[in-house]
């Protein structure tokens, strides 16, 4: 069985006042295996944010269903979502979503403090991870004396700490200058490489070319997937271009 | 680009921003009104022919230069809060490609029309709500006389004056800020939040130990006077203790609480005692300020209610007598004395009562052990030390005092008997000059007048066996003295209606007045008029300020919540996503701001109730003595602030709701 599967996936933002429809999603299927680092791509617009949102439980989609372990995330009752959205999923947002009232640990301890952890567990789950991710100098800082990478690799050791059976990440390296976000997506191959299931949103190749998988997204459906098999970064990174630029140029939807 | 451009963007710019100009301008107008309508009470010359008139005039004097000092200082302050919520935008302008002096030529436009708008409707404002508050004093006043009401030109133009002067003030400092910030520093001004105060432990103890000075002094005051003069000390020192304790305190105890890890690292206190420690960085000073200001608010108004409510009964504990006529029997004084009162109770129907005529010996002296010392202090000397340790000594000839309470004692030569105001004489003898007598009895009840302690300086009456002794003691006290005659004294009390009571006090007043001026008279009528425009004016000021400091309180509370709102937008959001339920943000939140605006009304009562005793000393020293009615005013008066505040709150926490949604 799949980690997480996806079955024809709507959604359609209606406006306050009736009025346009948005058809945001209109029929998305796939799936992610355990330990897979899947990236979805797509232009502006095209719905990646709206993709994630629902398989985040912070949105609810029109029609379709989305497993996750064999649960069906929609059908989970309103008091019970964010437990579960704390015990299986973690989240890594473009722009960081710390909150500037903890210092820097107490940003990545939240969700465990939230699951009511004890200290020294908490504790003991910190040390390794900020040494991994480079950020156990500035444990005691403020989220506005630090750097946009490290507020990023915060928000990572943050979605990491619970040991979610899925990362989720909407445009990780969005905010991050071009060194950041090598440094970020050195870091996500690593995790990966551990055996973390990551699932990416993004419009960004080279972010792309570091994934495992890639998904192509357009005007709310799934368009084209691409397989890394044996090819090295660079070689991904052509295959996407490519991809894109035929996507642009209005390729019909290519089967 | 053309002229009509910057007035525009102005104007637009303060729709955009009307959830804080609005405000602020109602602020400024309420200030305008609140200075103009004392300026021309202050300069109103109707007010000038009431009795007492000086007394409130002061009053009025004070007021003005009070609300003038407090409109400045509180409309700089509004005017930075908004500069620095705007500070995004301006930076916006810049990088958009305005320079600072197209910049500062929106910023003038934009307080051009404030100027304008504030100025006509304050005035405007001014001129018919001065004159409902007008009706409002003279009803206070107890005053009837239907006096004309003006409009007061020149108040009109010193009021618009010193705000134009305000106003062209905040300008050129709005100026400044924009000279001074380079865009990228414009644009993060919003987000800075206001400077962050230091919590160390050096600045916590020492508010603690200024706040226990300042408790200290109002809990151990012991006299009226020491009152009145340690009260603006205490206040000092109270202020003082209450920023340091709002801005280090309260964070050094909330990081007492983070330090316990197995105490802070639980899910409730963990978002609480965090998210309190970042709000009092943000606002403890606006919060000290709320304390402050609330604490003067019930302060004022709780003291002038006391007074205006316990006038009556403060002015009965003083006059025993309805009127009193005391003076030397030169020439044919009495008889002309007891003449005009006949004459003016025929023409007015009101009639004397209770009347108690008797012979008098008066004199000063300071009372060491049972030796009666005489008063050798020259004029000019006469200090608070000297009115508050000297004794008044009224000497009675045994007839007259048993003529007047209808007994039948018998004394010596050697004896007397004594009634103290106030604590009992407790020696066996008593002693002037050579002269030495035993006491026969300590009094508890006279009939002229009560027990109640005097607050300045002490009161006996010494009753002895006749005029002989009176004479002998004289001359033993003041061999020097030339004139030792007996002085004649009249009690009474009236019985008519209280306006022709009144008009009867005048009427004899005026006639004793021109029999001898030297007679000393007092009537309790006549002079409760004269208090009544007192303490009419006082809770006049009192209510009228009261007000005022509340205008800015709510103010404050508003401007804060604005800005909580704003930053707990996104707080709320972070939140959610990290995997709180929306249900328990909400309440975590909500507890946080609660506390934070509960904090200062907190404070304010705990402050009130420390000032306790020391506004009951104060009032003391205005002959109000009623400690259970100054209690109760007081517990009233807070309580009806606390119900206001708690209004404002769930007003103003509407607003904040509306932003985090
Ligand atoms: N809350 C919303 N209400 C209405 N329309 C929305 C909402 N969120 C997104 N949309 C619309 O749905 C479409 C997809 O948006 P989004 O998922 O944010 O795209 P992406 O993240 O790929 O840029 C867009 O046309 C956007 O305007
Ligand atoms: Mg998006």
């Amino acid at each position: 069985m799949s980690l997480l599967e996806v079955k024809s996936l709507q959604k359609i933002y209606t406006t306050r006042f009736g009025g346009n429809q948005v058809q945001a999603l209109s029929n998305v299927s796939f799936s992610v295996e355990n330990g897979e680092y899947l990236a979805i791509m797509g232009e502006s617009g095209s719905g990646k944010t709206t993709l994630l949102n629902i398989l985040a439980s912070l949105d609810k989609p029109t029609g379709g269903e989305v497993f996750l372990d064999g649960n069906n995330i929609v059908k989970i009752k309103d008091s019970e979502i964010s437990a579960f959205r704390r015990d299986n999923l973690g989240f890594v947002f473009q722009d960081f979503n710390l909150l500037d009232t903890f210092s820097i640990q107490d940003n990545i301890f939240l969700p465990l403090v939230l699951s009511q952890k004890p200290y020294e567990e908490m504790n003991k789950r910190l040390k390794p991870l900020s040494k991994k991710l480079g950020i156990d100098e500035i444990l005691a800082k403020y989220p506005y004396e630090i750097s946009g990478g490290q507020k990023q690799r915060t928000a990572v050791a943050r979605a990491l700490i619970t040991n979610p059976k899925l990362i989720l990440a909407d445009e990780p390296t969005g905010a991050l200058d071009s060194k950041a976000a090598m440094n970020l997506l050195k870091i996500f191959s690593e995790i990966n490489e551990a055996g973390q299931t990551i699932l990416m949103v993004t419009h960004s190749i080279a972010a792309a070319s570091h994934a495992k998988r890639v998904l192509f997204i357009k005007d709310g459906e799934i368009y084209n997937q691409i397989y890394r098999g044996s090819m090295n970064n660079d070689e991904m990174y052509q295959k996407i271009s490519m991809t894109l630029t035929v996507l642009a140029t209005g390729g019909v939807k290519g089967e | 680009m053309n002229k009509i451009f910057y007035p525009k963007l102005a104007l637009t710019n303060l729709k955009k921003n009307a959830d804080t100009y609005v405000p602020y301008i109602l602020t400024c107008i309420g200030s305008i009104i609140a200075f103009y309508t004392m300026i021309s009470f202050y300069g109103n010359k109707g007010l000038d022919e009431m009795p007492g008139s000086i007394n409130l005039k002061t009053i009025l004097f004070l007021g003005t230069i009070v609300i003038g000092i407090f409109s400045t200082i509180f409309l700089f302050y509004t005017n930075s809060f908004l500069i620095k919520r705007r500070k995004k935008e301006l930076g916006l302008y810049s990088i958009l490609g305005m320079e600072k002096k197209h910049i500062a030529r929106v910023l003038f436009y934009e307080t051009v029309v404030v100027t304008i708008v504030s100025l006509t409707l304050g005035l405007l404002g001014g001129i018919l709500i001065g004159k409902l508050l007008y009706l409002l004093l003279l009803k206070l006043l107890h005053f009837t006389t239907p006096i004309q009401f003006y409009i007061d030109g020149r108040g009109l133009l010193i009021t618009a004056g010193i705000f134009l002067a305000i106003f062209f003030l905040t300008l050129l400092t709005n100026f400044l800020q924009v000279k001074m910030a380079n865009p990228i520093n414009l644009l993060k001004g919003g987000e800075q939040g206001e400077k962050e105060p230091k919590s160390s432990w050096i600045v916590t103890l020492f508010g603690i130990i200024s706040l226990g000075i300042g408790y200290g002094i109002a809990l151990t005051v012991k006299s009226p006077i020491e009152a009145i003069l340690l009260f603006f000390v205490a206040v000092i020192f109270v202020i003082i203790g209450t920023y340091a304790l709002f801005t280090s305190g309260s964070i050094a105890l909330l990081k007492v609480l983070k330090k316990n890890k197995s105490f802070y690292y639980q899910s409730r206190n963990f978002i609480s005692v965090s998210g309190m420690i970042y709000r009092m960085k943000q606002n403890a000073v606006g919060l000290a300020n709320i304390c402050i200001l609330s604490t003067m608010v019930l302060v004022t108004i709780s003291t002038t209610v006391s007074l205006y409510v316990g006038q009556e009964n403060m002015m009965r504990d003083q006059y025993h007598f309805d009127m009193l006529f005391v003076g030397e029997n030169t020439g044919n004084d009495e008889a002309l004395v007891d003449e005009s009162i006949q004459k003016t109770a025929e023409q007015t129907g009101v009639n004397p009562i209770d009347q108690i005529n008797l012979r008098l010996g008066n004199l000063t002296a300071f009372l060491e052990g049972d030796h009666f010392m005489p008063d050798l202090v020259a004029k000019e000397d006469k200090d608070t030390n000297y009115y508050t340790t000297k004794t008044d000594v009224w000497l009675i000839p045994l007839e007259d005092y048993n003529k007047m309470s209808d007994t039948a004692t018998a004394l010596n030569e050697n004896e007397v008997m004594i009634f103290s105001v106030g604590d009992n004489y407790n020696q066996k003898t008593m002693t002037f000059g050579d002269r030495s007598f035993s006491v026969k009895e300590n009094l508890q009840t006279f009939p002229l007048n009560n027990k109640k302690t005097e607050l300045v300086g002490k009161t006996c009456y010494i009753i002895v066996k006749d005029e002989g002794v009176i004479a002998d003691i004289q001359n033993n006290l003041y061999p020097d003295n030339t004139s030792k005659s007996l002085l004649f004294g009249k009690f009474f009390n009236l019985e008519g209606n209280d306006e022709t009571k009144l008009a009867f006090s005048e009427n004899v007043f005026q006639q004793v007045e021109g029999i001898n001026p030297d007679i000393d008279k007092a009537s309790y009528y006549v002079s409760l008029t004269e208090w009544y425009s007192i303490f009419g004016g006082f809770l006049f000021l009192g209510v009228f300020l009261g007000t005022l400091f509340m205008m800015a309180t709510v103010l404050i509370i508003y401007f804060k919540q604005i800005s909580e709102g704003y930053e707990d937008r996104d707080r709320f959001e972070i939140m959610q996503k990290v995997g709180m339920d929306k249900a328990e943000v909400k309440k975590t939140i909500g507890k946080q701001i609660l506390m934070v605006f509960f904090l200062p009304l907190a404070g304010a009562t705990i402050h009130v109730a420390f000032a306790f005793r020391v506004m009951a000393k104060m009032l003391a020293a205005f002959r109000l003595t009623d400690t259970g009615l100054i209690l109760i005013c007081t517990i009233v008066v807070t309580l009806i602030y606390a119900l206001i505040y708690a209004l404002v709150y769930w007003w103003t926490a509407k607003a904040y709701y509306k932003l985090v949604k």
